[in-house]
């Protein structure tokens, strides 16, 4: 079971209590909450918040993917899968996505969760821009969905 | 053939609006597009060397909303994104 979704921040509110709701259940002993926030450093500099950019369409696609892939992997029975990522601006400290996972025992739990935020950082069509004090904003480098070889 | 490139995460700096418009001859591939665009950095922006890199390691995504290679045809008029090397979470 899956909820996927992304959170324009102009329009709505990340919220951890819609999480707990959609993954209670009665068959499920242990429950994982993967919180992002935005901290306030990064290489050095001081960040003041991080604006996300993203491909709606191709970013519920991924996380369908992920999750379906993360099934056939893993083989857990009844599965609940919460996945929200924020799209727009998110100041110091706020939440940037939520992953919720529930499982039948605690290391399924924590190999589920794990796996779709590895999978999400290296193929979800995210981007961020980080604001900084006293310096320009900056689009960070990110990981290619192409193989570079094939251009060359 | 009309395109429209939508712009993602750092291709964005590209252009005051969420896309970029290309005319290309029929029977175009995504490489002829990527030229196009490496074209069009080269103009506006003076052949801007990280927008270059920005371009050559971007993907890009058909109106089906596929990643596409660059030997895929365009066979009609569309929206394409171009997908910048992403980092989310």
């Amino acid at each position: 079971m899956l909820h996927a979704k992304i959170i324009d921040v102009t329009k709505e509110k990340i919220d951890l209590a819609k999480a707990q709701k959609f993954i209670a259940s009665s068959k499920c002993g242990a429950s994982i909450y993967f919180v992002g926030t935005v901290r306030d450093q990064n290489n050095d500099k001081k960040v003041t918040g991080i604006t996300y950019d993203s491909h709606d369409a191709l970013v519920i696609k991924s996380f369908k993917e992920i999750y379906k892939q993360a099934e056939t992997k893993f083989k857990f029975s009844n599965i609940a899968v919460f996945i929200e990522h924020i799209k727009g601006y998110v100041a110091l400290g706020e939440t940037s996505i939520i992953i919720a996972v529930a499982c039948k025992h605690r290391s399924q739990a924590y190999e589920f969760s794990r796996y779709v935020i590895e999978e999400i950082k290296k193929r979800t069509p995210i981007w961020k821009k980080e604001h900084y004090e006293g310096e320009d904003s900056k689009w960070l480098k990110g990981n290619p969905l192409i193989d570079q070889n094939q251009l060359k | 053939m009309k395109i429209k490139l939508e712009l993602f995460g750092a291709s964005r700096d590209f252009s005051n609006k969420d896309y970029l418009e290309f005319n290309l001859k029929e029977k175009s591939s995504i490489k002829d597009l990527r030229t196009e665009i490496l074209n069009f950095v080269e103009n506006k922006f003076k052949g801007n060397s990280n927008y270059k890199k920005l371009v050559q390691s971007s993907a890009f995504c058909s109106e089906e909303n596929n990643i596409v290679s660059d030997e895929y045809k365009i066979t009609k008029e569309q929206n394409i994104g171009i997908i910048p090397p992403i980092g989310g979470g």
